[in-house]
């Protein structure tokens, strides 16, 4: 597959301490790429070192075989959604498509064509003559996307574009990027912090801790087989038992000890917590470790005080130890 | 609760009835009423004053006030922007460093610092000694006593009025626009143009307004730099209240000036209340 952007050995210092620190990776052309981790790992800068808004102190930027480093913002062939959109609030949503389209120069039948198109594309035909003041949140993040998308970016980079969502708009705009995406066959890089997110929405994803890149992989492999204890934890609920990690839905629990020779220790139940889809049901051994089960709605239920077996398959073992 | 309201009102109520209302009613009474032959006023009634307005010598004055207030103002703007942009950009500290650099002049007498002008720009002045004995110039250049002088006067005494509501404009403006706009392909001019200045509409307004109205109504900048030969409606007004001894006259040239500058901010303020909208 055909690599669109390269990062190499891409290294950053703020005057207290290393941001990043060099970071390599690929992306391949049509992917959606997540770059995921906590706050202040040094995503965003990454992010803004793509775009050009902060140069690098060592490493480059490569993007479709051509060296990024040293261009200015408007140079780059790179748009961006931005966190909080940034919409200019003196111009219409169809305004604000056509801002980048002006700038470079289109014809002005053109650029009416084009953002036509793109407010049909993001269901926004209605609302094209509308200052972003009177856009509700998820018009403003469409209006945004349609802005960088619209110039027909090589890469497009999005800034934890659905943060600042309800919920449930959340998951319903996150399965219209998806197929944006795929439709437009544009590379996205996307930075967030919610795994769940980047699980659902990528390709490829580069987790980052403290600089540094931690485990590069499909939503599947980082999250059945992370490759250290930071990704385990940061993907999802892990059980530290005995040395070995067990995701709560691969933990199993039962009042008497499993005859399936799997690996097991004893436990009382301290509180089972009603997610909605399922429960959690928090137990302590012996030796005051906290392992928790996720229990459908169908198996039997426990209360706090019960005496129970917590089991699970060693095949189900996260390959980190701890 | 409202006792506490009208105490906290009491003081500034009571300055304004007493210090600007009381006077502003005798000056209006005063504009109606005919001049006394070593000054005050005497009966009967009149419109007269009024009608004298429109003497073309006096619109003159008028004119030339309007035309070197405006002036004044552009060049205010012209020069604010960019310092206030400057500033705005700068770090924390810096920043209000530079703040406190713009409103320093005001530390000292504004007569001085006019007086200081003349110093400048007078034959003898600085500037044409500087020039002179540099054989740039062999004559000192008439640099004081003209409408020139007046204008740099007025823009210098000013700018700081501009400086300020620009500068709290672009101080709040959202810097991810400016990357927005680098992001889409605008170079710094284009996004000067295309996202500062049109964001930069109210403080511009607010900037022109506290700039033009004083400019308007000032009388010691031209009656110093000026010498006397290009005066504005503030020296006229002065005039008539010392040497003319026409304080009817003076009165309702007051009030034609203050009638002026309530039609023009109106009209400032219902674009900004349209806008707000």
């Amino acid at each position: 597959m055909d690599i669109a952007l390269q990062l190499t050995n891409l290294t950053k210092s703020f005057p207290s301490h290393k941001v990043v620190d060099g970071i390599s990776l690929d992306v391949p052309k049509g992917c959606f790429y997540s770059l995921l981790g906590p706050s202040g790992c040094g995503k965003t800068t990454i992010l803004r070192m793509i775009a050009g808004f902060a140069e690098p102190d060592s490493g480059t930027v490569v993007l479709n075989g051509r060296q990024l480093n040293g261009l200015r913002p408007y140079e780059r062939p790179v748009t961006t959604v931005f966190q909080s959109y940034a919409l200019f609030p003196h111009l219409t949503a169809a305004q604000n498509i056509a801002f980048g389209l002006e700038r470079a120069g289109e014809k002005p039948d053109s650029i009416q064509l084009k953002v036509k198109k793109m407010l049909e594309l993001v269901g926004l035909q209605e609302k094209g003559d509308r200052l972003p003041a009177n856009l509700s949140g998820g018009e403003k993040q469409r209006t945004a996307l349609a802005r960088s998308l619209v110039v027909e970016p090589k890469l497009l980079l999005l800034d934890e574009p659905l943060s600042a969502l309800d919920p449930a708009l959340r998951k319903r705009v996150r399965i219209e990027l998806k197929q944006l995406q795929k439709r437009l066959g544009i590379t996205f890089l996307f930075i967030t912090h919610d795994q769940e997110e980047a699980l659902t929405l990528s390709d490829q994803i580069a987790v980052m801790n403290k600089g540094k890149i931690e485990q590069i992989g499909t939503p599947q492999e980082i999250y059945l087989t992370p490759a250290t204890r930071f990704v385990a934890g940061f993907l999802g609920a892990v059980n530290w038992v005995n040395g070995a990690g067990v995701r709560p839905e691969f933990t199993h629990i039962s009042r008497r000890p499993p005859t399936n020779g799997a690996r097991t220790v004893q436990a009382q139940v301290e509180t089972s917590a009603f997610l909605g889809d399922c429960f959690h049901v928090h137990t302590r051994t012996g030796d005051g470790v906290v392992l928790t089960v996720q229990v459908d709605h169908h198996e039997e239920q426990y209360s706090t005080g019960d005496s129970v077996h917590i089991w699970w398959h060693a095949q189900d073992e996260l390959p980190v130890r701890e | 609760m409202n006792r506490l309201r009208a105490i906290f009102l009491a003081p500034a109520a009571g300055f304004t009835v007493l210090l600007f209302l009381v006077p502003m009613s005798i000056i209006v009474g005063y504009s109606f009423l005919t001049r006394g032959v070593y000054g005050g006023v005497v009966s009967p009634w009149t419109f007269e004053n009024y009608q004298r307005l429109f003497d073309p010598l006096y619109g003159v004055i008028l004119w030339r006030s309007l035309v070197m207030s405006t002036a004044a103002t552009l060049l205010c703007l012209l020069i604010a922007f960019p310092l206030a942009l400057f500033i705005a950009r700068a770090g924390a500290r810096r920043k209000s460093v530079y703040l406190y650099l713009v409103i320093l002049p005001f530390w000292t007498s504004f007569l001085v610092r006019t007086y200081a002008w003349m110093f400048l720009l007078r034959d003898s002045g600085l500037i044409n000694s500087i020039l002179l004995s540099l054989k740039v110039i062999s004559e000192p250049l008439p640099l004081l006593y003209n409408e020139t002088a007046v204008v740099v006067g007025l823009v210098y005494g000013y700018l700081p009025f501009a400086v300020l509501p620009l500068f709290s404009n672009l101080d709040r403006l959202d810097k991810n626009l400016l990357e927005a706009a680098a992001d889409l392909g605008a170079t710094p001019w284009q996004t000067i143009r295309r996202v500062v200045l049109p964001l930069c509409a109210p403080g511009l307004r607010a900037a022109g307004v506290l700039v033009f109205i004083p400019c308007l109504g000032a009388y010691l900048t031209p009656d110093l730099l000026g010498g006397g030969k290009s005066i504005m409606i503030g020296n006229l007004i002065q005039n008539q209240f010392t040497t003319a001894r026409d304080w009817p006259f003076g009165s309702a040239i007051s009030l034609a000036l203050m009638a002026l500058v309530m039609v023009l901010l109106m009209a400032l303020l219902r674009r900004d209340g349209e806008e707000a909208l």
